[in-house]
This record gives C-alpha cells, sequence and structure tokens, in this order.
C-alpha cells in the first residue's frame, strides 16, 4: 500500500504521463498484430504501429535497458519507471540484424526524440516480414488506467499511450 | 532453495518469446525465482530483467527457486525450457 502510494507520488501523483510515437505510420490496436503474443497482450498492454519509415526513436527519456544483438526490439525503462518496448515486425529476430541499424547500446541514457535504429523498410517487407511494430508497455500491471490512441496515422513522436 | 542450471538452445537467445514464457510461468509462482548468467541477476517476474540479460545460444543460466513453492516452480520452469 505504502509502495504503491510512493510511485503514485514518484510518478508526479496523478498527473498524466504520456508515451510518445516511436515511429511515423498508421496506429492501430494490438488484437489487429497477427501474434498472439502481442494480441493476447502475453507480454504487456499497448498498440502497434505500422511503420511507414524506417526509424524509431526514443518514446520517453530513461535508460535503453534492452537491446537486442539482433536489434529488432529495443526497451527503454522511462524515469517514470514505465517498461516500454519496441518490437520491430514480426519474427524479425530471424533477421539476425540483416537490415537494422543500432545508435544506441543497452545500458545507455536516451531522451525523448533520439534515434534508437534505422531499418530498411522495404528489403524487410520484400522478404515477406509483417513489419507492424507493437508498442508494450511491459509492466503494465503498474498502470490499471492505460489508454492507447489507435486507428488513425501518427507522426514520430505524437502521443500514443497515456498511462 | 533449488537449482536449475539451463544451457539456452534457442539460437537467437532470449529473446521475446523464450523470455515471455518464463516470465508467465513464473508468475504462477510465490517463491523467488532469479536468472543468473554472466555476474548479472534476473528477476524472472520481470519480463524486461530477462530480455535485458542478453543471454546467448550455448549460455549456462542459472535459475535458483526460494520460497515456499520452490519445488513446484522448478519443476514448472524446468518443464518449460526442456519443451523448447
Amino acid at each position: 500500500m505504502f509502495e504503491a502510494w510512493k510511485k503514485h507520488l514518484k510518478r508526479g501523483g496523478g498527473k498524466k504521463e504520456e508515451i510518445l510515437a516511436p515511429v511515423e505510420g498508421l496506429a492501430v490496436p494490438l488484437s489487429e498484430v497477427k501474434d498472439p503474443a502481442f494480441s493476447q497482450e502475453i507480454l504487456g498492454k499497448g498498440m502497434a504501429i505500422i511503420p511507414s519509415k524506417g526509424r524509431i526513436v526514443a518514446p520517453v527519456s530513461g535508460v535503453l535497458s534492452v537491446m537486442f544483438e539482433t536489434m529488432h526490439a529495443v526497451s527503454i525503462t522511462a524515469d517514470n519507471g514505465a517498461e516500454v518496448m519496441i518490437h520491430v515486425g514480426l519474427d524479425t529476430v530471424q533477421l539476425k540484424g540483416e537490415g537494422f541499424q543500432s545508435f544506441k547500446k543497452q545500458g545507455e541514457r536516451v531522451k525523448e526524440g533520439e534515434l534508437l535504429l534505422k531499418f530498411d523498410l522495404e528489403g524487410i517487407k520484400a522478404k515477406g516480414y509483417d513489419l507492424v511494430t507493437p508498442v508494450i508497455i511491459l509492466n503494465t500491471m503498474e498502470y490499471p488506467n492505460m489508454k492507447s490512441h489507435v486507428g488513425k496515422q501518427i507522426m514520430e513522436l505524437e502521443p500514443i499511450i497515456e498511462l | 532453495m533449488k537449482e536449475y542450471r539451463y544451457v539456452v538452445d534457442d539460437p537467437m537467445g532470449l529473446h521475446a518469446r523464450p523470455a515471455s514464457v518464463i516470465f508467465i510461468e513464473a508468475g504462477k509462482y510465490m517463491c523467488s525465482i532469479e536468472a543468473d548468467w554472466n555476474l548479472q541477476k534476473a528477476d524472472c517476474k520481470s519480463l524486461l530483467a530477462i530480455m535485458g540479460l542478453g543471454a546467448k545460444k550455448g549460455d549456462e543460466v542459472i535459475f535458483r527457486f526460494e520460497g515456499e513453492d520452490e519445488d513446484a516452480a522448478y519443476y514448472a520452469i524446468r518443464s518449460v525450457l526442456d519443451k523448447k
């Protein structure tokens, strides 16, 4: 109880927090992602973006807590405690990093809007991969009132999730 | 305390999918479940922590179970890891 209250205060007490779009594209609900790990919210709640540009920027300021060697997914632990995972495409782990380029290392501090990854949108698509990019809050349990903005075209750094 | 030594066999290491399998199973038990690799420790009840380990194919990860239901958790985690 006390811990929950402290967390609440740390998050600025009741103030809405926003997660910004890490990539430009079409915002869709997770239920439309053709991978049950995402559509059934096994990894957490969130939304997805069908990218129209091959670059991923930091959706919040914090620490780059995961940068997979294969560069197909990253996760940022925001200064407010939210764990945001960005998974570029489905089954793209199989590309073993081909078509991806990273600009930050695991453990580094990142600022909102800083470039994290570039990827070859057309090349990866041509290989038959679905590039839909889920943006997931891994510690979903801490955010029972989370809301996502989907069903529209979004620009980089437009608010997509309210915690 | 129980311990299980697991050699990662997924060619891509502990990426999102295998990590989520461990995370989901770990969440069903009360005992603490920790994965150690390369001087790092991950709480298996945090998906982020498991993925952050960065364990790759062939790496030996030591799972440690401590608490009342550690036996049940040990067998459950073993069975999901060995199934893969």
